[in-house]
């Protein structure tokens, strides 16, 4: 099957079982509609998603796998971070719901068509969404809450080496 | 909801004896009836994925396998194989085997423990005390290869981190004696048990026409008398080398999902039994790989898979080029069952009947929110 899909798509081979094919956003439906009909790569196994903050872009890999569970094709393309859209795979796949709904909360992508883009893991959540580079946690943490009591001797660690690094040196420039 | 006053909403956990970790249920029901039933996870979301994008291997290796608490040797198999796909290292097949041999007991210790949950949702409470007991013995055995009985961080990228102790082998296989003189007496007191039969039967139960394009897995698969694993199906490690079926059951209900867990106990003990007599004698433990700063990723994504306990477990990784690692998502198979399956499940059954459709299907927050 996989072999019919190359005539047809620039196939790339990356392992023995797993496969990918990068599209244009605008071809993302009428590719995704086409394999997931007349192909044996019938499940949606994963939406993943990685954030290229120095392109400005989010890439998105769609990872099917075949009937079989024996071969996995991931769909790459680009979506820009400004305008993050996509229609939904809902009337593809249902597990595609919960999918883009994590993603929309992580990364803020609109996917059009699905009606239950409200909170998943977090609770209205107001700040840039969290999966995003740019969203920096240890400064986010530090603004939001405080420090366990008890932890007021917590020095920094990097501050800790070097301290004890000169104490080290300067005992050895002390016993030549 | 109704606004008519006919529907009683609860929440079913996150403080709950009969859920399956730190989540709720938000069900509607219509006396004891099921009438709506919708998810909530978050209760436990630690941030992984986002707090190993700021770290080197070895220091994202340290949590990743605290993403599954029953069974944490998936993910570290997982991180390791994705990550010697994108830095180019093949592992000796020592290695692989004693791979092979970390998972496979850390699929008999997730088996028991889940024996014991599943046992105690239904009022049996004498089988947990035994099932988590028998656990316990297999932990012995973890904590004297890895020094964690829960948290292993064994499986490292280019192999295992210990040789076996001596005698190790020797003492894994009078463990598995053991354990199969206990199976029939789990028989008695639990499959074949008739109060676990009229509860389980007919429960729960999944169509197994919708089970393969909906992306379940596991014994959801499984229990539907389709034949899915990914040991067989896309093997990994040594599995192709290794003789074991895969068991499954008819009727996709409660009780098929438990009987396939049955059979995989069995399996699990036969694949470590042909594991200690093929385990080769030399080989490198561990391939020579980067310090630290050095252990660079290419930049370039793959998608590996497991097959743990409840299903397979699949990583998409990327990398950029530096020592860190650019994106790691996880999916376990609760993603998919304890949504979209889960709220399917629940309609129209009994409020008495969550906590043992929850425990059928495995589902463990960790992985939903990660």
């Amino acid at each position: 099957m996989i072999e019919s899909l190359k005539q047809q798509y620039n196939i790339e081979q990356k392992e023995s079982r797993l496969f990918k094919l990068i599209i244009k956003k605008e071809e993302f439906l009428k590719t995704l509609s086409f394999i997931s009909s007349s192909s044996n790569f019938i499940t949606l196994s994963q939406i993943a998603c990685a954030d290229w903050i120095e392109d400005e872009i989010f890439k998105l890999n769609y990872i099917l796998t075949t009937k079989e569970r024996d071969k996995n094709l991931m769909i790459e393309l680009e979506i820009p971070r400004e305008e993050s859209k996509l229609p939904t795979l809902l009337n593809f796949f249902p597990q595609a719901e919960v999918m883009e709904r994590d993603l929309h909360e992580m990364y803020g992508i609109e996917f059009i068509g699905n009606p239950t883009l409200y909170d998943f893991a977090l609770e209205n959540w107001k700040e840039i969404p969290p999966m995003r580079r740019e969203f920096d946690t240890l400064a986010y943490v530090n603004e939001h809450f405080d420090f366990r009591k008890g932890r007021e001797d917590n020095r920094d660690v990097k501050v800790e080496i070097k301290r004890r690094r000169a104490e080290a040196k300067r005992l050895k420039n002390a016993n030549k | 909801m109704q606004t008519n006053n006919e529907l009683i909403k609860i929440f079913h956990g996150p403080q709950h004896p009969g859920i399956t970790g730190n989540m709720s249920v938000e069900l509607d029901l219509l006396g004891e009836t099921i009438k709506g039933a919708r998810t909530h996870v978050g209760y436990l979301h630690r941030g992984f994925e986002k707090l190993i994008e700021r770290r080197t291997i070895i220091q994202a290796f340290t949590i990743v396998c605290r993403i599954c608490v029953p069974e944490p040797d998936p993910n570290e198999e997982n991180f390791a194989r994705a990550v010697e796909n994108l830095a180019d290292i093949e592992i000796s097949q020592r290695a692989k085997y004693i791979r092979v041999m970390v998972l496979e007991m850390a699929r008999l210790g997730a088996l028991f423990l889940w024996m014991g949950g599943q046992s105690g949702s239904i009022g049996l409470g004498t089988i947990g005390q035994w099932s988590v007991h028998d656990r316990d013995l297999i932990l012995d055995l973890f904590e004297e290869l890895t020094g964690g009985r829960v948290y292993h961080m064994y499986i490292y990228p280019g192999g295992v981190r210990r040789e076996l102790p001596n005698g190790f082998l020797d003492r894994l296989s009078q463990l598995l004696d053991y354990l199969e003189s206990r199976l029939p007496l789990y028989d008695n007191v639990f499959f074949d048990n008739s109060s676990f039969k009229k509860r389980a039967i007919g429960i729960g139960v999944v169509d197994a026409n919708e089970a393969l394009k909906n992306g379940y897995v596991g014994q959801v698969l499984r229990g539907c008398g389709i034949k899915r694993d990914v040991r067989k199906d896309n093997p990994y490690l040594v599995y192709d080398q290794l003789d074991f079926e895969i068991p499954t059951f008819e009727g996709g209900d409660v009780y098929a999902r438990a009987m396939v867990r049955r059979g995989e106990i069995r399996e699990s003990i036969k694949i470590l039994r042909q594991v200690i007599k093929q385990m080769p004698e030399d080989g490198l433990i561990m391939q020579k790989i980067p310090k630290h700063r050095k252990f660079k990723l290419k930049k370039d994504d793959t998608f590996v898979a497991t097959e743990s306990a409840r299903g397979e477990f699949a990583y998409y990784m990327a990398g950029d080029g530096t020592e860190k690692i650019r994106r790691m998502q996880v999916k376990g198979p609760s993603l998919i069952h304890g949504f979209t399956l889960l709220e399917k499940l629940l309609i129209d059954e009994e409020l008495s009947n969550v906590a043992m459709i929850m425990n059928s299907l495995g589902i463990c927050p960790p992985e939903m929110e990660r």
